[in-house]
């Protein structure tokens, strides 16, 4: 799996030829390609099976991935946004699935419900997970992406418009903050906040939607 | 490639994230105030707390009245208070702290994103902009690197991000433009316009910062401040605005 950064915009991945080095990425997201690769759609639910889709097909995250695969090199990009790769042994990200960039093969992607995060931020009631073993590429579209590490002792909240995603055991809660709530129909756009516990990496970005 | 995960414990006091001039961290020891929508995340130190409580509902009302001069813009700023660290986000735009000692600075509002309780905010003169007094720190954006210069210089409205130390600047126009308005009819002005013919004309001794380029947003207190000043108005007056408005519209429907 030779995936690597030409910028921090763009993400290159090298295809051998090899199952191991295919991967699922996100529809349109191709800007260029060397060598002879193939580009299928990945068809029902993202490569997800019936079960996927039918959820997606619910809840409003869908999920459009095609298949590369191959011997050369592609060429990923989408909205100029930063691009940042992690490594999945096992754990599960959750993230909105137009978050995601590419998948290495091998990875499972479902639907779940994530709670009432939705209701102010526009955002979904259901996030997409991504588990198993293997590399995924998440786009964050406003700035070079941060992430902060929740412990034990050491809970986060984040605005709902500034969150990309998260990896690790991560219970997720509103903050309804009663002062906050006074600023309902003020404009303000932060009335409810994000809190994360538990263990665990949150991803957020530095501009907000 | 990937990102190393900040915590409290590798999260800066009072600085820049690593590597990332888009994001800022601040440790909260104190009330500090903040501009609605800049906040990113928080981590509240040892489980507690951090609350963001508007102007109009706070318990430091006393302070606040003090140290926030200004109606028109109170609803746009929260004040926090608590213990943890505070990440702060703009649009994207670098973000830079400032410290001022026993000084004044004047900024562009939208680009104030925060200012600790050492200070005191006023309206400035020019509209849109705000000036802070006292000694303390506080922290703007600009749409990329800010730029350092000295008066006598003339800017562009767009790209001024502030001025430190020195008199308000006044409103110059351009000298062929301002020819052209006088000996031309109203009429004919269209058309004539570079887009550059007003600037803002710096006098005296301080540091005017600047920024590349500004991305236009839609300022909702220009919108307040006109309604306000549009109470003054006569039907005569306000059949005129009506027109101008119209013909505004109907340029950028074109």
């Amino acid at each position: 799996m030779a995936w690597r950064l030409e910028s921090p915009r763009v993400l290159v991945v090298e295809l051998d030829g090899g199952k191991g080095s295919a991967v699922r990425a996100q529809t349109g997201s191709m800007v260029a390609y060397e060598g002879d690769v193939q580009f299928k759609n990945a068809g029902t639910g993202g490569g997800g099976g019936l079960r996927a889709a039918f959820k997606q097909r619910l809840s409003g995250e869908s999920l459009s991935l095609m298949d590369i695969t191959g011997r050369g090199s592609v060429h990923l990009a989408v909205g100029a946004g930063h691009v940042l790769v992690l490594d999945l042994a096992g754990d599960t990200l959750k993230a909105e699935s137009e978050g995601l960039l590419c998948l290495s093969e091998g990875l499972r992607t479902d639907v779940a419900f994530t709670g009432l995060q939705g209701a102010s931020s526009g955002q979904g009631l259901f996030t997409t997970t991504v588990s198993g073993h293997g590399r995924v590429a998440l786009l964050s579209l406003g700035g070079p992406p941060i992430a902060l590490r929740v412990g034990p002792q050491t809970p986060l909240v984040v605005d709902p418009d500034a969150y990309i995603g998260c990896v690790g055991e991560l219970r997720q809660s509103f903050v309804t903050d009663v002062s906050w709530r006074n600023l309902l129909g003020e404009d303000s756009g932060e009335a409810f906040s994000l809190r994360f516990e538990g263990s665990g990496v949150v991803y957020v970005q530095p501009e907000e939607r | 490639m990937s990102v190393q995960p900040l915590d409290p414990q590798t999260l800066p006091d009072h600085d820049n994230l690593p590597g990332n001039p888009h994001a800022y961290c601040v440790r909260l020891t104190g009330p500090l105030f903040v501009q609605t929508g800049r906040m990113i995340a928080y981590y509240p130190l040892g489980g507690g707390t951090i609350r963001f409580e508007p102007l109009t509902a706070t318990s430091l009302t006393g302070m606040v009245a003090s140290h926030f001069s200004s109606p028109l813009y109170s609803r746009d700023w929260v004040v926090a208070n608590g213990q943890g660290h505070v990440l702060l986000g703009d649009r994207g735009y670098d973000i830079n702290s400032y410290d001022l000692d026993e000084g004044n600075l004047t900024v562009r509002a939208a680009n104030l994103l925060a200012f600790d309780a050492g200070l005191e905010l006023k309206e400035s003169i020019i509209p849109g902009f705000l000036t802070l007094i006292g000694t303390g720190k506080f922290l703007a954006s600009s749409s990329g690197p800010v730029i350092f210069v000295e008066p006598p210089v003339r800017v562009d409205p767009e790209a001024l991000v502030g001025w430190a130390d020195c008199p308000a600047p006044s409103q110059h126009f351009d000298a062929g433009w301002m020819e052209h308005f006088l000996g031309a009819a109203r009429g004919a002005l269209f058309g004539t316009r570079s887009g550059e013919e007003r600037q803002y004309d710096f006098t005296g001794a301080g540091t005017v910062l600047l920024q590349s380029s500004e991305r236009l947003l839609e300022d909702p207190h220009v919108v307040r401040r006109l309604e306000g000043e549009v109470r003054q108005l006569g039907p005569g007056q306000l059949q005129h605005l009506a027109g101008v408005v119209q013909a505004q519209l109907q340029q950028h429907q074109q």
